[in-house]
């Protein structure tokens, strides 16, 4: 029932679904006050002064301005460049200018008004056009074999651009934090997020406190998605700040209009593609340049930037290759962590190239792929060997398979040339136009690089005096469902029941610092240390019992049963005391990563995935209507079936949403669709079907990489599918190009007077 | 939210008064589903709330009656749901049941009433950022030089550019329904097409509503034979507007038009009748050519903005679907 690869029902759902969990907003502190932020209404503007008339506040409130920090005015993540407060300059609409608290929320919405503030405008920068000329936030390079000579012996050379933009997260729960001080000058902070040490850190090095004077605590999380990566550090300091200036505690929660135009978004993208192919399809060479846009300060850009550069050849073979990335510098609230961190706007370029090539060629879109897909043994561009479990080609035939995806294609071409023969392809056809397209990418899960090996994460385990084992990680459960997933993990590797381990709550106080949960590493390295750490606290209680082993929660000799763990684990702890192990992240020795070159095995291991979408689009609106997308993805090893498809389901739909219905429209680096009213994302009546199919490719244990019995982080990877396959299907159904997404309706009657088609601009 | 008074009158006139008392800073409550959250964005600001779910009795203003010779009277404070529940809307206007039971989703449905729907704020960007609802700046309108690919393509020579957001409203006016309306000065009854104007200057509304007025009753009349259809253009299923809209009701004599109402929404600040297509039809019989004529007719003075070209198509294709789908004409492609 509950060993791995079962599907036991997660121990956080009945208090999700009924109403019971309690998400920040719904606690409360004793004596707590609220706080509000002052926000600039301004892109780019120098402050020329900031009054607070006490008089016209409600009665006690107080008032935080960059004036007030008793440290650096940096927000600490990789680098503390990223204020807390705006100093003499804003650089984006929405920059927190000043903060309030105040007895109550309204009572601190009207402080807000007793603040004046003399802006004087300065010229923005709003668009990657007008951010290229200049500095770039960071940029990056790589370079394999000699591209210029590859380009000039190549048959063809094909040439594309490909746009994608913001994707607001839309998290259910909105960000939010309190925080409290104790007497002895100690702070408590509460909160939403993803990784409770970031926020700790932050803490500590903005307010000059020692780590046991910080305690960080994470309440259930209403959803993430990358949005709770960085942003949750900024508001615990200002809560931090109104709970120092006021001597209370303070809650400090966002509305979903001030979520949204204050917090972080998906990185908008231009990447430029010149290919060389020979005249089989075959990739020659790969001259990428990489645009994203970081908004106006670097928070987590360089990472981002990192994983979409290590991406952005796609799950192809080709040896030469030069890629350049910058992100640029804008001045639009910083863009940021996204599931998929950079990977789903490469993908989805190359993916578009790929199909520009087979189009150039005549070539379906299922043979390029087949042509060029790594198999194990290949080397991708950085140079990295491919393991055993590379499974590009086995997905790509699972899912062309399962969908007919050659005959469907051919029989909807077929209705086409019927069509155009009977004169009926004009705009007045009823009937709507079919199309199906086919994309296939992976996910390098974990940390890019060197991250992991830096980090040495650790995970504790030890014996609770009622004999259970307690096991401890600073992972928070986002709804990603790691609160199922890990007890699986830790009995089957011990040996025991599910009941024979508990798991610590995120709190910086108790755990240790096993690091942030994001990068799809929770499950693969977390996972795999909780493993390891279970079966050795196990090894513990069985010393002096030679050829014993543990099973089913029972401790058993060549003969049988002996006696239940838990009794025997009671009994150690009751006569030696506190029990005790932690086991420390050791990535393989065989991974090592060059950050300068970006050569090297950046991740220990890639999930793969397969999908085909077949859409539906109005012959006259071009209105698009995913039917059905399949999804062939493979994971290692699924430990929970049930939520590793539900990842994928998710994600996809997260990822049709992007392709074909979400965009920011900015004016002025003002989000003008800054509701939900007008930033839409799908609803259940926009779901396709989706079947998912999970391809396992170390059932039988461990792979060549990390993950317990195999697994592989899988949360971003379908981020990274849908979006290329959609538009691939749309081409197919319209004969229109997409160069870019989201696909509206609006952008594609513009596609089409201005001639896109799948071979570029006629 | 900028505190209020919150008053719950029993009895319709009470209402009239209250909002009267404080002309321009008192608003009428009815589901709340746009009032609250223009409300807690700091767009309309009111010092009073009129909550009309209080009224007793005969005052009551949630009701959907019916007779065969004069058609159904249905109170202001009726749901939409009540409206897509009406056996009796769905035997004799089964178009306008449809519509209603396909705006926005249950939640909405259970609380948006009649009255909110017909007098409910446009979704205009501008508006809605507190730039106000002519959006002008210096005499210059935001949305001409701004972003306006959701805006008007008719009825757009200014100083509105906003689009009327019901979705109700064109079906209503397309089958002449009235609305009654109760201010100080007693009750008068106007074609509901009536109820919308442009607002010239900043501070007008959009509605025909004089000071402390409220609608208090929707009319509308049997079908008589009517063959009516509807055709929405939306970018997601639900939970959102449409991009365009089009409700024609056609009156037919021996096989041709004897009447016909082409109404538009989402594509001018009021539900925009096209006498163009209109006239057009009139006459005709209909068929696949007529439909297509009547379409580019119903376009043809449209003039779009910068960035709003395509709802030129978009509302050529809801006209010329609505008129198919009126004549049964779709089902037999
Ligand atoms: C996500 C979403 C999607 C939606 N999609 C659509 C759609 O596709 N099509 C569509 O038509 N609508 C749509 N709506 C709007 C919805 O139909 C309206 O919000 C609703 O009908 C308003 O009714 P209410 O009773 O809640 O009005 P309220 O919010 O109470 O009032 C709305 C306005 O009308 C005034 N008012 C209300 N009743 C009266 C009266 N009796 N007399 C005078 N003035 C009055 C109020 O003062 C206020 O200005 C959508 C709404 C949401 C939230």
């Amino acid at each position: 029932m509950n060993g791995i690869g079962a599907s036991p029902p997660r121990p956080d759902g009945f208090a999700k679904v009924s109403g019971a969990a309690r998400y920040l907003d719904d606690l409360s502190l004793p004596g707590m006050w609220h706080g509000a932020t002052l926000r600039s209404p301004h892109a780019h503007a120098r402050i020329r002064s900031i009054a607070w008339d006490a008089a016209l506040a409600p009665d006690g409130a107080v008032c935080v301005t960059v004036g007030d920090l008793p440290g650096p005015n940096g927000v600490q993540l990789i680098d503390d460049g990223w204020p807390i407060l705006a100093g003499a300059f804003t650089h984006h609409v929405g920059e927190p200018v000043a903060l309030v608290a105040a007895p109550t929320r309204l009572a601190a919405q009207q402080a807000l008004q007793a603040f004046t503030v003399t802006y004087e405008p300065l010229d923005a920068v709003l668009s990657l056009e007008a951010a290229e000329a200049l500095p770039p936030l960071y940029q990056l390079g790589m370079d394999s074999g000699d591209v210029d000579a590859a380009l000039a012996r190549a048959d063809l050379v094909v040439e594309g651009e490909y746009r994608t933009g913001h994707q607001e997260h839309i998290y259910i729960e909105c960000n939010g934090m309190i925080a409290s001080y104790a007497e002895d000058g100690a702070l408590t902070v509460l909160g939403s997020m993803q990784c409770p040490y970031y926020v700790q850190k932050a803490l500590t090095h903005a307010l000059g406190l020692a780590d046991e004077q910080v305690r960080v605590r994470a309440t259930t999380v209403g959803g993430g998605f990358g949005g709770k990566e960085d942003f949750p550090s900024a508001i615990a300091l200002h809560a931090a700040l109104l709970a120092r200036a006021c001597g209370r505690p303070v809650k400090l929660v966002y509305d979903r209009h001030e979520d949204i135009v204050c917090t972080s978004k998906r990185h908008p993208t231009l990447v430029r593609h010149r290919t060389g192919v020979t005249r089989d399809g075959r990739l020659a060479a790969l001259d990428i340049e990489i645009l994203m846009d970081g908004g106006a300060y670097t928070t987590l850009s360089s990472v981002v930037l990192s994983r979409a550069l290590l991406h952005s050849f796609g799950p192809y073979r080709c040896a030469d290759v030069r890629i350049r990335a910058r992100a640029l510098r804008t001045h639009t609230a910083p863009n940021s962590a996204f599931r998929g961190f950079g990977a789903p706007q490469v993908e989805f370029a190359i993916e578009r190239q790929m199909d520009r090539i087979a189009h150039r060629l005549g070539l379906d879109p299922l043979e390029i792929r087949l042509r060029n897909a790594v198999a194990p043994g290949d080397r991708l561009p950085t140079g990295q060997i491919l393991d055993a479990g590379t499974s590009a080609l086995p997905c790509l035939e699972e899912v062309a398979r399962r969908t007919r995806f050659r005959e469907r294609r051919q029989e909807l071409e077929a209705a086409r040339a019927r069509r155009a023969a009977e004169g009926d392809e004009d705009q007045n056809g009823a009937e709507p136009r079919r199309g199906i397209g086919l994309s296939l990418y992976f996910h390098g899960a974990g940390f890019t690089g060197n991250g992991e090996r830096m980090m040495k994460s650790p995970v504790t385990a030890r014996l609770l005096p009622d004999g259970r084992i307690e096991v401890l990680t600073a992972m928070t459960d986002m709804g990603q469902g790691c609160s199922a997933v890990f007890p699986q993990i830790a009995a089957a590797a011990g040996g025991l029941l599910p009941e024979d381990v508990t798991f610590a709550e995120p709190d910086t106080a108790e755990v240790p610092d096993s690091g942030p949960t994001v990068a799809s590493r929770t499950t693969m390295i977390v996972g795999g240390l909780i493993a390891r750490v279970t079966a050795a606290l196990r090894d513990r209680v069985l010393e002096g019992l030679p050829g014993h082993t543990v099973r089913d929660g029972w401790i058993e000799s060549p003969a049988g049963r002996v006696e239940r763990f838990r009794d025997a684990a009671r009994r150690l702890r009751a006569e030696h005391g506190p029990v005790e192990l932690t086991l420390r992240h050791e990535p393989p020795a065989w991974q090592t990563f060059d950050e300068t070159t970006y050569r090297g095995a950046a991740y220990p291991t890639y999930a793969w995935g397969a999908d085909v979408v077949e859409v539906e689009v109005d012959p006259d609106t071009l209105a698009v209507r995913p039917l059905q997308v399949t999804a062939v993805c493979e994971v290692g090893r699924a430990i929970h079936p049930t939520l590793c498809a539900g990842q994928i389901e998710g994600g996809t739909l997260q990822a049709l949403g992007w392709a074909l219905l979400e965009e920011m429209k900015l004016e002025d680096g003002r989000y003008l669709n800054d509701r939900l009213a007008t930033y839409v994302i799908p609803t259940i009546l926009d779901s396709p079907r989706i079947d998912v199919h999970l391809l396992e490719s170390h059932r039988d244990g461990g792979g060549p990489f990390g993950g317990p019995f195999g697994a592989k982080g899988v949360g971003e990877l379908p981020m990274d599918g849908g979006a290329p396959a959609v538009a691939q299907a749309i081409e197919n159904a319209t004969g229109i190009g997409v160069p870019a997404i989201p696909a509206t309706p609006e952008r594609l009657l513009a596609w089409q007077r201005a001639g896109q088609t799948p071979g570029g601009v006629r | 939210m900028r505190p209020f008074d919150y008053a719950r009158p029993a009895t319709r006139e009470q209402a009239v008064q209250l909002l009267a008392a404080t002309p321009g800073r008192a608003a009428v409550l009815a589901g709340g589903s746009d009032l609250l959250a223009l409300m807690k964005d700091g767009v309309v600001t009111p010092e009073r709330l009129v909550s009309l779910q209080g009224l007793q009795g005969d005052h009551t203003l949630r009701f959907l009656r019916y007779t065969a010779a004069a058609g159904f009277r249905i109170g202001a404070l009726t749901t939409l749901a009540d409206l897509a529940a009406s056996e009796v809307l769905r035997l004799e206007h089964p178009v306008v049941a449809e519509t209603a039971g396909r705006l926005a989703g249950p939640q909405i449905r259970n609380v948006a009433t009649v009255g909110g729907n017909l007098c409910q704020r446009p979704r205009c960007w501008y508006f809605r950022s507190g730039f106000g609802l002519l959006a002008a700046r210096e005499g210059a309108s935001l949305v001409v030089a701004g972003d306006n690919r959701h805006h008007a393509i008719l009825g757009n020579d200014g100083p509105a550019y906003f689009v009327t957001p019901s979705t109700l409203a064109p079906v209503l006016i397309a089958l002449d329904a009235e609305v009654v309306l109760l201010g100080p000065q007693g009750e008068r009854t106007i074609p509901l097409e009536k109820l919308y104007r442009l607002p010239l200057a900043e501070g007008e509304r959009e509605h025909d509503l004089g000071p402390g007025e409220i609608l208090t009753e929707l009319q509308l009349g049997p079908a008589a034979g009517r063959q009516v259809g509807t055709w929405e253009v939306r970018q997601r299923e639900t939970l959102d507007w449409s991009l365009a809209t089009a409700a024609v009701a056609l009156e037919m004599e021996d096989g041709r038009v004897k009447r016909a109402r082409v109404v538009l929404g989402q594509v001018a600040p009021l539900p925009w009748t096209s006498r163009e297509a209109e006239s057009f039809l009139t006459g005709k019989t209909i068929d696949e050519a007529a439909a297509d004529e009547a379409a580019k007719l119903a376009v043809q003075g449209a003039k779009p903005l910068s960035k709003n070209r395509y709802k030129v198509q978009l509302a050529r294709v809801a006209v010329r679907r609505a008129l198919l789908a009126a004549t049964g004409l779709d089902r037999e492609l």
